[in-house]
């Protein structure tokens, strides 16, 4: 297989998947939507957005995650707790994922590739997941429900 | 091929009546021309639907002063818009009959036909924004 017959299988089957995520993504923002932006500020979130999109490992990423989660658990929060280490489980079980992928095109599969989809995929989940929690907000300030943060 | 580009220009022309009623209510928001064709230059350079809504979720979001696409909702109706030609996406695929096997079995083909007619209805969007940008500055 050519490395551009794997890429075109690739990033069309990443986009079919990305379209299908947003709805699971949704859900998971939504379960939380009350968090935000109080207990889960927008630094955070951004953080979170910075930190994958700059990272090529998704160990990264995870190591980000966990650390939240146990900043919440100091501050005994249990209901951020479960956000951050929910995130973390929905986020490395798409490594699943990434390697159905990768066996879809046909190539075959390395810890460097499965390691690049898998990022890629998490990357493209925090993106829906952070889009449809900012999204949420000022309609939840028009009903009067929380003051807008600085943002 | 060519029947399946048929379906989806009588589609794009009846979008146009749609969109040009919506244009109407855009151009009473203080949205830029640089800002509504951002949008469409997404949507005809990305792949995936979820880009467009994404991006049209955070700049809701970042509309603080509600001026631009949080101006009475228009952001989020926008959304519902484009959500709603899934469904138009859905129609043509079910009419495929005339495709080959391949071609039809294709379980991309409504999302990616999404993709295409979302590109059509903001086409016009964006011709109609700008064409009464233009007018409201002439007045």
């Amino acid at each position: 297989m050519t490395d551009l017959s794997y890429n075109l299988k690739l990033r069309k089957l990443i986009a079919a998947w990305s379209d299908n995520s947003e709805i699971e993504a949704n859900r998971f923002a939504d379960r939380y939507r009350d968090l935000y932006p109080r207990e889960i500020s927008n630094a955070q979130l951004r953080g979170l957005e910075n930190v994958i999109r700059s990272s090529r490992q998704f160990i990264d990423v995870k190591g980000f995650i966990q650390h939240q989660g146990e900043k919440a658990e100091r501050a005994r929060r249990s209901d951020v707790g479960d956000f951050w280490r929910g995130l973390d489980s929905d986020l490395s079980s798409l490594r699943d994922e990434a390697k159905r992928m990768l066996h879809q095109t046909g190539s075959e599969i390395s810890e460097v590739k499965l390691d690049r989809v898998h990022h890629q995929l998490a990357e493209i989940y925090v993106q829906h997941l952070i889009a449809h929690m900012f999204y949420w907000t000022p309609f939840l300030e028009e009903k009067g429900k929380i003051k807008r943060h600085h943002r | 091929m060519v029947d399946l580009n048929r379906k989806i220009a009588r589609s794009s022309d009846e979008y146009d009546h749609r969109a040009r009623e919506y244009a109407v209510r855009l151009n009473r928001t203080e949205l830029s021309k640089t800002q509504i064709r951002g949008l469409e230059t997404l949507a005809y350079t990305t792949n995936k639907v979820s880009d467009v809504t994404d991006w049209i979720k955070k700049h809701v979001a970042k509309d603080a002063k509600r001026n631009l696409w949080a101006k009475d909702g228009i952001g989020r109706e926008l959304l519902i818009t484009l959500e709603g030609l899934r469904q138009d996406a859905k129609e043509i695929v079910k009419t495929a009959k005339n495709y080959p096997t391949t071609f039809r079995e294709d379980p991309d083909l409504e999302r990616q036909l999404h993709l295409r007619l979302i590109r059509e209805y903001l086409k016009h969007l964006v011709a109609h924004f700008e064409y009464q940008h233009a007018v409201k500055r002439q007045q």
